[in-house]
């Protein structure tokens, strides 16, 4: 019973992880997690800058299909 | 002992799926169960994704998970982005599930089920998986290069030109014709033009405060904008009822083509963050939640099946678009069985995410399939509706005879009984003024939902809500599709313009922003009123130009793919792309050659431009037409030069290749592949992609 409301749990947390990611909420996270932000090699940018520079790159080229 | 039980059980799902098939093929009696659809279906794609993909994952493609991917690589947290393969399978399909494999399996149901559901099925398996998968991996040896540039470097650069120039045909008659859905769908319908035009405050809503007050919050947005949505969806029954507010909304064609014009120009010259962004994130979760909840709905109401497999339309004379069903069913059905739209996501943002290639066949080959499948519930939704009911919404009102009784009688008369007071009641359970003459599948689909929808929940109390959330989510991730694609062609345009005349090309500048934005919006939005105001009803004539624009990207794919294979020296296996192209070929020179020469003026567009030349000529045309009668004719001869170049290009692409495939074969030049040089993963083997996030 306690194991399989740990499974629920963990499934529940790996979905809403997957969740976050899928839409996009998480976005700002894996870049301060990516190896190019670590790096440091240039400046981190603000939640709000990585928002609209994500956005600006995304919806120049084909994203949406028939 | 295991090997066996792996061969009893594959062998259990290859005959259940033929035996449903069977079913489906050859029952010509009491209507049949969708069951046997979602048997069917399902067992093929076990077997083809079981099988098939796996041959073609080891022995053509020869994928290798040693190998380091494009996301590993380059890991920037912006393009280049590990990612789970599940999410990563989620967001290549939100991506390439469009309005397509809606529409088109609607539309193909004029033949009957079985041409169509067959194509969908058997199409999806051989072909259209084959081309997403493939492009895929193309691109993730190519550090994510996009199919026009693989098309460059392997194929020629005329094969490079040859491919931007399609992307952007299909991208102008794309639009317009999803322009022409969303015009039908809301056409005389104050609920669903108010339900629609509200979801654009609601997006300026999120925008902003996507951009000021949480940024990049995706999530909670997302959900105060859905449940902004639905009630908007409810509160549009209030404004159906306001005699003066209904007033307000209840738009005719043309307006709503000019509203549509104006919308897509907003969005491609407003900032991205303050409209389109917003509105994609609402349509890709009322997207995945419908299409799960119409799933869901099939599996519980199990429908009945009304149309009859085959019907008298086969032989070319069908209501709601002329042409018989080879080419004509598969250039119609497009995207739910090969669209060649796939292959320009395939090589873009998928193949930059992927953790490891052994992931493309998963994500490439299995969004493709759930796409198909998508389809099917399309065709089952299309069917289960009584057919004369399917084609009292679906045809123009110049084949049937207007609207109402002369218009039921012409419809009975073909074998498909219908009153005309049951059109009118089922327009007043639903909600709207009429549901005669709504070419382009959209109502006609939404009523199907709606069906299945209240049958499982509300019952009839509710059909009116169901239907207009169906339409709702028809248009809503429809124009979702035309600004987002206006905004990309726009950026072509200012690619190609900006080598003619500089200015043009400055993507940050205003002067290039509205000029290009004007010029892409110009572009559809001519072919769109065209469409509007074709007393044919357009579909007939846009439907099937998109169609021919799109399986024509899907040959330009598969061409670059057999190269590539070739000079990988996979020679043996190079039908697997080479089979496909030839039939895509086939089907797309026919259907060409008939949509400009055939001597039925419903069919040939020459012929339809002469048929008014003759009516003008032998003065049958009222003086106050005459004008309009001209434009007509122009507009048939512009659809055929358009046929005739995108027929053009496959061909001169097609030279190019046998070029190319013959100096290899003939090893007058040795083979230059342009793959990224080989790096070892250094990701542990059991890196799923979640220990990149929080795990």
């Amino acid at each position: 019973m306690r194991r399989a409301a740990k499974n629920t749990l963990r499934f529940l947390r790996r979905f809403w992880r997957g969740l976050r990611e899928w839409c996009g909420d998480a976005a700002y996270e894996s870049y301060l997690r990516s190896q190019g932000t670590q790096s440091g090699s240039g400046r981190t940018l603000t939640p709000a800058e990585f928002y609209v520079e994500q956005l600006n790159r995304r919806y120049s080229r084909p994203s949406r299909c028939c | 002992m295991k090997r066996v039980f792996f061969i009893v059980v594959w062998l259990g799902v290859a005959l259940l799926g033929a035996g449903a098939f069977g079913k489906i093929a050859f029952d010509r009696g009491e209507p049949l169960n969708a069951t046997w659809f979602v048997v069917a279906a399902v067992c093929c794609y076990l077997v083809a994704y079981r099988l098939y993909s796996a041959f073609v994952a080891a022995r053509v493609l020869a994928l290798d998970d040693t190998r380091a991917t494009p996301s590993e690589r380059h890991d920037d947290g912006r393009d280049f982005v590990p990612t789970n393969k599940w999410v990563l399978f989620g967001h290549h399909f939100a991506a390439i599930a469009g309005p397509g494999p809606l529409v088109g399996p609607t539309l193909a149901a004029q033949f009957g089920y079985l041409p169509g559901t067959l194509w969908l099925i058997a199409g999806a398996a051989f072909a259209g998986c084959v081309q997403d998968f493939v492009i895929l991996f193309c691109s993730i040896r190519r550090d994510g290069k996009s199919l026009g540039q693989m098309a460059r470097e392997e194929v020629s650069e005329r094969g490079g030109f040859i491919a931007q120039l399609a992307v952007l045909a299909i991208m102008t008659i794309l639009l317009a014709v999803v322009g022409l859905v969303v015009v039908n769908a809301l056409k005389s319908s104050p609920w669903a033009t108010f339900t629609l035009a509200m979801t654009i405050p609601i997006a300026l809503l999120l925008g902003l405060y996507l951009r000021f007050v949480r940024p990049g919050r995706v999530l909670e947005a997302s959900v105060m904008g859905v449940a902004l949505v639905l009630f908007v969806v409810v509160a549009g029954q209030w404004v159906a009822d306001s005699q003066s507010w209904s007033r307000v909304f209840t738009l005719r064609g043309v307006a709503l083509a000019f509203a549509i014009i104006v919308y897509g120009f907003a969005a491609s010259a407003l900032p991205v963050w303050l409209l389109l962004a917003p509105r994609d994130y609402l349509s890709a979760f009322i997207k995945a939640g419908a299409i799960f909840t119409l799933a869901a709905g099939i599996l519980f109401v199990r429908p009945q099946v009304l149309m009859p497999p085959l019907t008298r339309f086969i032989d070319g004379t069908g209501p709601v678009f002329a042409g018989k069903i080879f080419p004509f069913c598969f250039i119609t059905i497009a995207c739910g069985a090969i669209s060649g739209f796939h292959s320009l996501i395939s090589s873009g943002t998928t193949p930059k995410m992927i953790l490891r290639e052994s992931h493309a066949r998963f994500i490439g080959y299995g969004a493709m399939l759930l796409e198909s499948f998508v389809g099917v519930m399309a065709m089952v939704a299309a069917c289960a509706m009584p057919p004369g009911i399917y084609f009292a919404i679906n045809s123009p009102p110049s084949i049937v005879g207007g609207a109402g009784a002369a218009a039921a009688t012409t419809i009975s008369g073909w074998g498909y009984p219908l009153r005309a007071q049951t059109m009118s009641d089922l327009a007043h359970r639903v909600g709207e003024l009429t549901l005669w003459n709504r070419a382009g599948g959209a109502p006609s689909l939404a009523v199907g939902m709606a069906q299945i929808f209240s049958s499982t929940i509300g019952g009839e109390r509710l059909l009116s809500i169901w239907y207009h959330f169906a339409i709702m989510f028809e248009a809503l991730f429809i124009l979702t599709v035309l600004d987002a694609g206006t905004r990309v062609g726009r950026f072509m345009v200012q690619d190609l313009g900006g080598r003619v005349w500089k200015p043009l090309g400055r993507t940050g500048g205003m002067p290039g922003i509205l000029l290009s934005s004007a010029i892409i919006v110009a572009l559809w939005g001519y072919f769109l009123y065209q469409g509007v105001v074709d007393p044919l009803g357009g579909i007939n004539s846009l439907w099937p130009l998109f169609g021919i624009s799109n399986q024509l990207l899907a040959a330009v794919a598969l061409v670059v793919a057999t190269t590539i294979l070739m000079k990988m020296g996979r020679l043996r296996w190079i039908w697997v792309t080479l089979l496909p192209m030839a039939w895509l070929v086939v089907i797309t020179m026919t259907a060409s050659y008939q949509k400009i020469f055939d001597a039925n003026p419903r069919i040939g567009f020459l012929a339809y431009a002469n048929a008014l030349a003759a009516q003008i000529a032998s003065g049958k045309i009222p003086a106050e037409q005459i004008a309009e009668t001209q434009r007509l004719i122009f507009n048939q001869r512009l659809d055929a030069a358009v046929t005739g170049v995108l027929a053009a290009m496959i061909l001169v692409l097609i030279v190019e290749a046998l070029a190319q495939w013959y100096s290899i074969l003939s090893r007058r030049k040795e083979p230059e592949l342009h793959e990224s040089p080989y790096v070892a993963t250094r990701w542990a083997a059991d890196f799923s992609g979640a220990a990149h996030g929080d795990d």
